[in-house]
């Protein structure tokens, strides 16, 4: 018999991902983290090594290798270096508490993203805690006009530092965060200055994780049909009776496969006719993941679903969210 | 006869093995039959031929190793790790520096040595390094992206490495450093030659394998797997190619116009655990592979026999070696559990 049998069920190492324009204030946030998380030890994977506080930390520098797959879906990319490197962090000894991803300021998010709905064995051993935008709040609408980019770290996010707030009035900090709320309305934003963010309120939060997102998602918002920044929006649907998952299913795949390009993120909690769990749906661009998560606890059943992306159309995302529901006449 | 003989029976009966506690990167054989297990904790783990009992353990590397392979004169090991290292660690278990690469990760290492030629080829970035056996740096080539595999051809002639976009072939002794390019679209994962020097095989991120004939340049697409295609070989005379990556050993034929509009045989399959690594057998037609779930076996391929070596429950199976005579078989898994399974006459 085996004298030893390790726990193969061990927690997945969270990873967080750190993203903003050149000189929004990454590093100065990467520091804090590093320097502040005493005790806790992380595995850091950078672009160039920076002046970077390490003592217990180990620094992984590595050069963006982003590549497409073969697999049918047109606008699937992933990071070859970071499958690459997570794998063999995994295998070594002593368990690292997280994995902190810096991306070069020009990055496109969704590569990284990507990468943990697509290999196997990263998904099965780390789970994406978040996706974290540091903007610079004085250079934001500048960022935003003249590049993609900007606009895509922070539809990706689901933390947003609002940094350098100290440089801008009170009613230009309220423009900006209304910019944010523009492209995204689904983010935690939090203010700060020289980035100094209270560190546990970034880490190991679950942000990706959906039932909180979607949960304090204030449906007030939905009223805000004015769109600040013309490119990339957000959208959320609601749907009061269960879906019935084979609908959902085929309207989504198809969805995903006629506007995958367009839609950046699709983040949703539904509730499934017969089932008393939540079940937990995300995509990045074509890329679905989808599983239950913990019962529905008393709330109404309500499905949430939010889209965020380039040319959505409002009317038929909701005709088409709605339809997925069950005919309740035929299931009784 | 009507017997039933538990799983773990060759393992309890004729291995030795130890549980140490970190995940089995790499195990290899060098040509005296010591076996060598390269862990994450950065240690070599050597089972002398001449003292089974008698583990030894060499701090090769300040970080994780991350390959391993026969040092080229025959006698130990060559090893890389995430300190940029590219060390030499003897059957004593003492370990010397080859050479250093300045902190950056040595991931991918491989050798090949006979009587007149004695290689080590380092993997580390985009360049790979072609060094004696000394230590001395005959060439270094570069590539389009990072090289995720190594491989020398049977007569230590030409080396090739696996990358983005396909693979590329270069010559030890060429003075023209120009590769002959073999192109296919995707993330190439590991590679192999045929023995007979003819084909080459990658293994692919997209689940799949691609092999080159290089006398004509025909492709050969090998798709269908469930997950990662992370092991491969060729049994000796090259009729068969063994993969890993499904609930099954997965092998391709490479004969009577093989592997192009043929099935692949499938052995082993029935449970639902994945094949995770596998090596074909030196001598014979057979091949041995470890699967997710801790378990070991032997298959023959012509009679489609199979013969388990280990039970599962010791973590999934994660380096796997025969001994050049393959009488010995190394194996190691992930949570650290490392045999030498002895198959000599007795």
């Amino acid at each position: 018999m085996p004298e030893s049998v390790v726990d193969a069920t061990q927690a997945l190492i969270p990873v967080t991902v750190l993203t903003g324009y050149l000189g929004a204030g990454k590093t100065t946030l990467l520091n804090r983290i590093l320097s502040e998380q005493h005790g806790r030890k992380y595995a850091v994977v950078i672009n160039e090594f920076g002046e970077l506080g390490v003592d217990n930390d180990l620094v992984v520098d590595t050069d963006e290798e982003v590549f497409e797959m073969n697999n049918g879906c047109i606008c699937c990319t992933v990071r070859g270096d970071l499958i690459r490197i997570i794998g063999a962090l995994m295998k070594r000894k002593g368990r690292f508490d997280g994995i902190i991803i810096e991306t070069t300021g020009l990055a496109n998010p969704a590569p990284v993203a990507q990468t943990f709905f697509v290999d196997d064995n990263i998904k099965s051993r780390t789970r994406l805690d978040a996706i974290i935008t540091v903007v610079d709040a004085k250079h934001l609408p500048q960022r935003l006009a003249d590049s993609s980019e900007a606009a895509e770290q922070i539809a990706f996010a689901d933390t947003i530092v609002l940094n350098k707030i100290d440089l801008v009035t009170p009613a230009e900090a309220d423009a900006v965060e209304a910019l944010i709320r523009g492209i995204n309305r689904t983010a935690r934003i939090i203010r700060a200055e020289k980035s100094n963010v209270d560190i546990s309120a970034l880490l190991n939060q679950g942000a990706f994780d959906l039932s909180r997102v979607l949960e304090h998602l204030p449906s007030f918002l939905e009223t805000d049909e004015h769109s600040h920044n013309d490119d990339i929006a957000s959208m959320s649907f609601e749907a009061k009776r269960p879906l019935d998952p084979e609908k959902f299913n085929a309207w989504i795949g198809e969805l995903l496969a006629q506007k995958g390009q367009d839609l950046l993120r699709t983040k949703g909690i539904l509730s499934y006719e017969g089932d008393d769990r939540r079940f937990a749906f995300q995509a990045v661009h074509m890329i679905a993941d989808g599983d239950f998560i913990g019962p529905w606890k008393g709330e109404e059943r309500t499905s949430r679903i939010v889209f965020i992306g380039r040319n959505l159309n409002r009317p038929q995302l909701r005709r088409g969210f709605e339809a997925c529901q069950a005919d309740s006449k035929a299931a009784d | 006869m009507g017997e039933t003989v538990s799983a773990d029976h060759i393992l309890q009966t004729r291995g030795v093995f130890s549980q140490f506690d970190a995940y089995t990167v790499s195990a290899c054989f060098d040509a005296k039959g010591n076996a060598g297990f390269g862990l994450g904790d950065g240690t070599v783990r050597i089972n002398p031929h001449a003292q089974p009992l008698g583990w030894l353990s060499a701090d090769a590397h300040d970080g994780a190793l991350l390959g391993l392979c026969t040092d080229p004169s025959g006698t130990g090991f060559i090893s890389g790790g995430d300190d940029g290292a590219l060390m030499r660690i003897t059957p004593a278990a003492e370990a010397t520096r080859v050479a250093g690469f300045g902190g950056k990760w040595v991931e991918q290492v491989a050798s090949f040595g006979d009587a007149k030629t004695q290689l080590i080829a380092a993997g580390v970035g985009k360049r790979l390094h072609i060094l004696t056996a000394a230590g001395a740096t005959l060439k270094t080539v570069e590539h389009p992206s990072t090289v995720t595999g190594i491989a020398f051809d049977a007569k230590g002639k030409r080396f090739a490495a696996s990358h983005y976009n396909g693979a590329s072939i270069w010559f030890v002794a060429s003075k023209t450093d120009n590769p002959r390019k073999l192109d296919w679209k995707g993330s190439h994962t590991g590679i192999t030659f045929s023995p007979d020097g003819d084909v080459v095989v990658t293994s692919m991120q997209e689940n799949s394998l691609h092999g080159w004939r290089l006398s004509d340049g025909q492709n050969m697409r090998m798709s269908g797997y469930p997950s990662k295609t992370q092991s491969l070989s060729f049994t000796r005379n090259g009729k068969w190619l063994a993969s890993s990556g499904a609930e099954s050993i997965v092998l391709w034929p490479f004969f009577n116009g093989g592997p192009m509009g043929k099935a692949p045989t499938e052995l082993a399959g029935g449970d639902e655990a994945l094949c995770s690594v596998l090596t074909c057998h030196p001598v014979q037609e057979a091949v041995a592979a470890g699967f997710s779930d801790g378990l070991v076996l032997m298959a023959d391929i012509p009679n489609a026999r199979i013969l388990p070596i280990a039970a599962p429950g010791r973590g999934a199976v994660s380096a796997i070696a025969w001994s050049r005579d393959g009488t010995h078989l190394a194996f190691g898994t992930e949570t650290g559990f490392c045999a030498v399974v002895d198959f000599t006459k007795r």
